[in-house]
């Protein structure tokens, strides 16, 4: 019995032995038609791909036949912005009168430059092109050229360091010097389309802008701590302008912080140089800027500049002061306003201490690209013909910045 | 032993020094923060609060710029009004444009939106393409990785810890994402309008069509021929739906939901623009809270 058993157990092993080898060899057979079937895809893949690479290489070639794009240049080109500032203006006084205006102790009969708004009627202030460009890892180029009806000039053409070590960084060639809080900005960046009065009377419309060299430094901390100091020609004429050599040195140390959703910016300068007649002038300088933000759009500012000047005729020496305090109100992304006070509060001997200005001002921005601003101001601080003269004016002003993006410092 | 002493402070200072990291907007700073943990200072530059095309240049900025070893931008133009005069004037050759420490998150993202034609009678487009990317979750992923690769270039001796953090978060977000996903699955096929065109990377992610802009053209205020026109639209299209983001003015939208019965969802831009949303997932849920209910 158990013979039997153990002989049909073994002829069904066998049996079954048999059945699974013949599904094995199908099994592999299988494999091996899809292996085949996977090896003709690859080659037509493959051919394919070298067919597109000949035709590609073809196309390339019937292309370069006459075709080079080696010498091209346009990703190259700088960063241009163009800049239009022009103004409609209703004055008091003849234009005649107007040109020969002195501020007493300050600025002589027929020697204010006057480069923007001079005419009643229609000015074309200037055009302006701004261009910036990286020149290596190691040098950024910038220049503002100033397009008047008459004349090109160059506001500022000057080379800034791009990777010095210890957050430092050197500046050369002619620029806007960093003193005080807006001597640095050009005119169509001002809150107001005319020139604080302090300004005007100790430095002119284009402040201290001379060739030289600039070193600054940033505090690598939360808040903000700047010092500088420049050595420049001091061609200003209005208080340096030593005819015979370069006299100019000016430093600063500017801080800020931000406390919630204000910041408080300070700063203090001097200005060291020799004027014309070989003697020396002083002008310090300081200053207070406080922003709070209101919303995205809306903020207030407060900013509020003093110099003071003692400028060496040879014959004796004479303190002069003057500030301007200045109310922004930015209301909403297109609509802002703001109020400045203008005063030169200290002069000469003999020469009147109560000069001074107010102006009032509201602008449109439809756009951050552009801009129309309707200013009045009256003048309490000119003579004309010897006699002290109020001016009355009214500017409406358009100013456009199309091209590069120039993002402005705070 | 003075000598000793010496090294043993200087090695500890080299081991405690941690990669003093910028980030433009929140939402990077949080990325950072969690790629690099403890071995990163983060300071954000933008206030979530105000509009990121605009962002005040305060000079406060420039001594964070001028402390850090890397900088991580959004790109893709939304930093050009503000950015540029910060780097050049915060002295550091470490985060300039092509240095080592400069970091822009654009470039790893397929940009929407690229303008055929460019020029600003168009309003304030982007040349690149729309920059408002952090708006879809599925984008975190690559920024990440390629904060984790800066992170190891700058600062080699935590590579390995880099990895293994980046490889964390990617496995946690995929995660997040996926669970993420599924909230939004009903909102597909919604029309909405929006203010600015502020969302399109979320709303092309989820299928939502955005209709409109409140904006006539992108960085323009509304006027009142666009507004009636957008109204008329909603009303003849059925739309409900306005989003609407924390920082522009919400009179507009107002007005509109007036005259067409839709309701207004506040989106927030980036992390910690409206309460509630401090964290990368809490800015992302909120999305699908205050839209897909």
């Amino acid at each position: 019995m158990k013979k039997t058993v153990l002989g049909s157990l073994a002829l069904a092993t066998m049996l079954c032995a048999d059945s699974d080898v013949e599904q094995l060899k199908k099994i592999v057979a299988d494999q091996q038609k899809v292996i085949h079937q996977l090896q003709q895809r690859i080659e037509t893949i493959e051919n394919h791909d070298k067919n597109r690479q000949q035709q590609e290489l073809k196309a390339k070639i019937a292309k370069a036949d006459t075709f080079s794009a080696s010498f091209n240049q346009t990703g190259f080109l700088p960063d241009i912005a163009f800049i239009i500032n022009g103004s409609a203006v209703s004055r008091n006084v003849k234009n005649s009168e107007y040109e020969k205006f002195e501020i007493p102790g300050f600025v002589d009969a027929g020697e204010a430059e006057l480069p923007f708004n001079k005419n009643r009627g229609f000015n074309l202030n200037y055009a302006e092109l701004a261009l910036h460009s990286a020149v290596d890892p190691y040098f950024d180029a910038f220049a503002f050229l100033h397009l008047h009806p008459n004349k090109l000039e160059i506001g500022e053409a000057y080379v800034t360091t791009r990777s010095l070590p210890y957050s430092l960084r050197v500046k050369a060639g002619k620029f806007k010097s960093n003193f005080g809080r807006i001597n640095a900005k050009h005119q169509h960046s001002w809150h107001f389309d005319t020139q604080p009065l302090v300004y005007k009377a100790m430095l002119g419309p284009d402040g201290i802008s001379d060739p030289g060299v600039q070193l600054q430094w940033v505090a690598p901390t939360d808040n903000y701590l700047m010092i500088g100091a420049e050595a420049m020609q001091g061609n200003n004429e209005r208080s340096f302008g030593d005819p015979e050599e370069n006299n100019l040195y000016v430093g600063y140390l500017k801080g800020s912080m931000d406390v919630g959703d204000t910041t408080l910016l300070a700063g203090t300068s001097i200005a060291h140089g020799r004027n014309d007649s070989g003697h020396a002038t002083d002008i310090y300088g300081v200053d207070f800027t406080t922003r709070t933000y209101l919303d995205a759009y809306s903020f207030l500012t407060w900013q509020t500049e003093a110099l003071w000047r003692d400028m060496n005729d040879g014959s004796a020496s004479n303190m002069q002061a003057g500030l301007y305090t200045q109310l922004i109100y930015q209301i909403d992304r297109n609509y802002g306003c703001g109020v400045r006070y203008d005063t030169l509060f200290r002069n000469r001997d003999g020469q009147p201490d109560d000069l001074d200005r107010y102006t009032a001002m509201v602008e449109y921005k439809p756009f951050p690209m552009s801009r129309l601003r309707l200013q009045y101001s009256h003048d309490r601080s000119k003579m004309i013909d010897n006699q002290r003269k109020d001016i009355d004016e009214v500017i409406l002003s358009i100013n456009i910045a199309a091209g590069a993006h120039g993002a402005h410092a705070f | 032993m003075k000598k000793i002493l010496f090294i043993v402070l200087l090695l500890t200072t080299a081991v405690f020094a941690k990669v003093n990291v910028a980030a433009t907007y929140p939402y990077l700073g949080e990325i950072v923060k969690r790629v690099g943990g403890d071995h990163v200072r983060v300071t954000v530059l933008a206030s979530p609060k105000y509009d990121p095309h605009f962002v005040v240049p305060k000079p406060s900025l420039l001594g964070k710029l001028s402390r850090a070893d890397m900088l991580v931008i959004n790109g893709a133009g939304l930093e050009i009004g503000w950015l540029p005069p910060l780097i050049k004037s915060a002295n550091n050759g470490k985060i300039n444009p092509g240095s080592r420490g400069f970091t822009d998150a654009s470039q790893v993202i397929d940009l929407i939106n690229k303008p055929t034609a460019v020029s600003r009678a168009y309003g304030d487009i982007h040349p690149q393409g729309n920059p408002h990317f952090n708006t879809d979750p599925h984008n975190i992923v690559p920024i990440a990785m390629l904060v984790a690769h800066k992170l190891e270039k700058i600062d080699p001796a935590h590579a390995s810890d880099y990895e293994s953090r980046l490889q964390h978060f990617i496995d946690h977000w995929n995660t997040f994402v996926q669970s993420f996903d599924a909230k939004m699955k009903p909102c597909r096929g919604m029309k909405v309008v929006q203010y600015h065109q502020l969302y399109n990377y979320f709303l092309a992610r989820y299928g939502i069509v955005s209709m409109g802009t409140i904006e006539p053209l992108p960085g323009i205020s509304p006027s009142s021929k666009h507004t009636l026109k957008l109204i008329g639209m909603m009303r003849r299209e059925d739309i409900k739906t306005i989003l609407q983001d924390p920082y522009h003015e919400k009179k507009t939208a107002r007005f509109i939901a007036d005259k067409t019965g839709a309701h207004i969802v506040v989106l927030p831009h980036d992390v910690g623009a409206v309460p509630g949303t401090d964290t990368l997932e809490k800015f992302y849920l909120s999305y699908a809270e205050r839209l897909c209910r």
